[in-house]
């Protein structure tokens, strides 16, 4: 095995980081404080303007104050990157750059508190209430004469789940090998390869399973098959992601000791590498599959096909006693998959 | 057999591990390195078969250069060169019979020994090495439910199955007790007298090294020190190897 390399990290770069993340941070303040606090709660205006100008010019009063207070104590930036010297003793979160830290929470909040339209009036108004209250009443009424349809579309939503599951084991299989750091940094073509890897699962991933199953629904047609296709996806690239990384946790140990009775690299990794991540592997496996039985119930809103179909068409049509049988088969299945998966588990540890 | 010479050794880190380290050892001898920790005996060791690269220098085994060896060849000369570890290194969740039969890997194809086929003669010579390390009728023991100087007897007997002409002992007994430390000894030493197998091991205790070595070789800073016989090593040399505060302990 290679010995890492380890790089003192170069005190001109951490200083342009922290001067960056001054900069960001105050103009981040100075546009929130304008268009929150000044605009909207103290002229109270409707429909507030927006141009570009706007966001421009607290980048400038960002700059300005970043400027002023980087040689301060009161640099975020500098704190962060531990380039302020303060007493061992005292703890990071008392020192004065971790107050601007908290003014930049606090402004975060009340920006989030206007920008989510929290009113109480309309959550406590007398029309909202009623309609609660009738959907409710539906709710806890569910129509059991669809219950046999339900459990039919729930039995999809499972079997489609484990599906996509069991095509996405052994794809994420192979592809942990090649995504763990620990084994592809022998040379510049495999740490490349690496890197390349590493970029598309991260794209992948980073696109919700809820936007697959609409590609896919128009690919393949709506229906269980759309829904499985997305499922598998990101399941490849989670399932990839954790193997991955359970790999680069094991001990180096067992791959130098069998490296070192001159076996094949192959060999290597089925003697030195999988008996440390079989189990580890089963349980992620494992979870991964009460994730997609959860998930596919949403993906069935989109068209994904299972129980999620139905929902969305009894909620079309404002049945909620249908609706109400639906969420109380969905609510069963969650419950009994998180039960099992998390025995299961247990058991393998 | 095995000849060492201007060995060097620089990590990518900068660190310099190696310097100029050459000494000879000749065919049948118990050879034990010493020095502090962080002096490059780890680092030597595994310069040997070259599960570390030297930047500089030559092995030359059994008049073969191995620092230049690749694939197939490197595999080949590793195969001829046993090794264990202090931290015994066996695999997880693998029978004893299982962790022996893992020396023999550079004799077996890679669909045979994934699928576990092993010939008839390769099972018996497992069980004639678990023999010799005292652990007959632990074959189907799960090997990391042993006891630590089982786990190293394990490993001696996985460096065996390879018929190894050297034997590589890095720390073998380092996170034992001082009793099985002496038996883990006792093993490597009849591996040496009645197998014929060279063996070079790294040691910390002065009072294993006066009791097993044939000729200690010494390291500091990653230079060669010292070469010459155990009971030579007087206080003098004792504190230019270990430094003016060291005190010497002993396991009996």
């Amino acid at each position: 095995m290679k010995q890492n390399v380890y790089r003192v990290p170069n005190k001109s770069i951490q200083n342009i980081k922290a001067i960056t993340l001054d900069v960001l941070a105050w103009a981040y303040m100075a546009l929130v404080s304008y268009k929150i606090i000044y605009e909207k709660i103290i002229i109270d205006e409707r429909y507030p303007e927006f141009s570009w100008n706007q966001p421009l010019y607290s980048l400038y009063a960002g700059i300005v104050i970043a400027a002023l207070l980087f040689f301060s104590k009161l640099s975020l930036g500098r704190g962060m990157f531990g380039l302020i010297k303060y007493d061992e003793n005292e703890s990071p979160t008392s020192q004065a750059f971790a107050y601007i830290g908290y003014l930049l929470i606090l402004l975060t909040f009340i920006a989030g508190f206007y920008v989510s339209q929290i009113s109480l009036k309309e959550f406590l108004s007398e029309s909202g209430l009623e309609g609660a209250k009738r959907i409710f009443k539906a709710l806890f009424n569910p129509n059991w004469s669809i219950f046999e349809e339900g459990l039919f579309a729930a039995i999809e939503t499972i079997y489609m789940a484990f599906i996509a599951t069991a095509v996405a084991i052994p794809i994420a299989f192979v592809l942990g090998f090649f995504a763990a750091r620990n084994l592809m940094n022998e040379n510049a073509l495999a740490f490349t390869f690496y890197n390349l890897l590493r970029a598309f699962l991260n794209i992948s991933r980073s696109i919700e399973p809820l936007v697959w199953a609409i590609i896919f629904s128009v690919w393949v047609g709506i229906g269980p098959f759309s829904g499985m296709l997305a499922l598998c996806i990101h399941s490849i690239a989670s399932l990839t992601k954790q193997y991955s990384e359970q790999i680069e946790s094991i001990d180096d140990g067992p791959i130098e000791a069998i490296t070192a009775t001159g076996a094949h690299p192959i060999q290597v990794v089925w003697f030195g590498v999988v008996p440390q991540i079989v189990l580890p592997y089963l349980s992620y496996t494992i979870y991964r599959w009460d994730i997609n039985v959860r998930m596919a119930t949403i993906i069935g809103l989109v068209g994904g096909g299972g129980i999620g179909n139905l929902l969305m068409q009894y909620q079309g049509q404002a049945r909620w006693n249908e609706v109400g049988m639906l969420v109380i088969l969905i609510a069963a299945i969650v419950w009994t998959m998180d039960w099992a998966s998390s025995k299961l588990r247990e058991a393998l540890k | 057999m095995l000849e060492i010479k201007g060995l060097e050794k620089v990590y990518p880190n900068g660190h310099h591990a190696l310097k100029n380290v050459s000494f000879s050892v000749p065919q049948g001898e118990f050879l034990v390195v010493i020095g502090l920790s962080g002096s490059g005996k780890s680092t030597m060791l595994r310069c040997i078969n070259r599960l570390h690269d030297p930047t500089g220098g030559k092995v030359d085994f059994n008049n073969v250069d191995t620092t230049k060896l690749k694939g197939a060849a490197l595999r080949k000369i590793r195969s001829e060169i046993g090794m264990i570890f202090q931290h015994f290194n066996l695999i997880p969740r693998k029978t004893v019979m299982e962790n022996v039969l893992s020396g023999n890997l550079s004799r077996t194809g890679i669909v045979a020994s994934i699928f576990g086929i092993h010939s008839d003669e390769t099972k018996a010579l497992a069980r004639k090495y678990i023999e010799i390390v005292g652990l007959k009728g632990k074959e189907r023991n799960r090997a990391d439910n042993l006891s630590g100087g089982q786990q190293q007897r394990v490993a001696i007997a996985r460096a065996l199955m390879q018929n190894p002409k050297i034997l590589l002992a890095d720390e073998p007994v380092a996170s034992l007790d001082p009793a099985t430390s002496h038996s883990v000894m006792q093993y490597l030493k009849k591996v040496n007298e009645e197998l014929g197998v060279t063996v070079i091991c790294n040691l910390h205790f002065l009072s294993l090294v006066r009791q097993y070595a044939h000729r200690v070789v010494a390291l500091k800073g990653g230079k060669l020190i010292y070469d010459g016989k155990p009971l030579e090593i007087n206080e003098e040399w004792f504190k230019t190897i270990y430094g003016e505060e060291a005190v010497e302990v002993t396991i009996n």
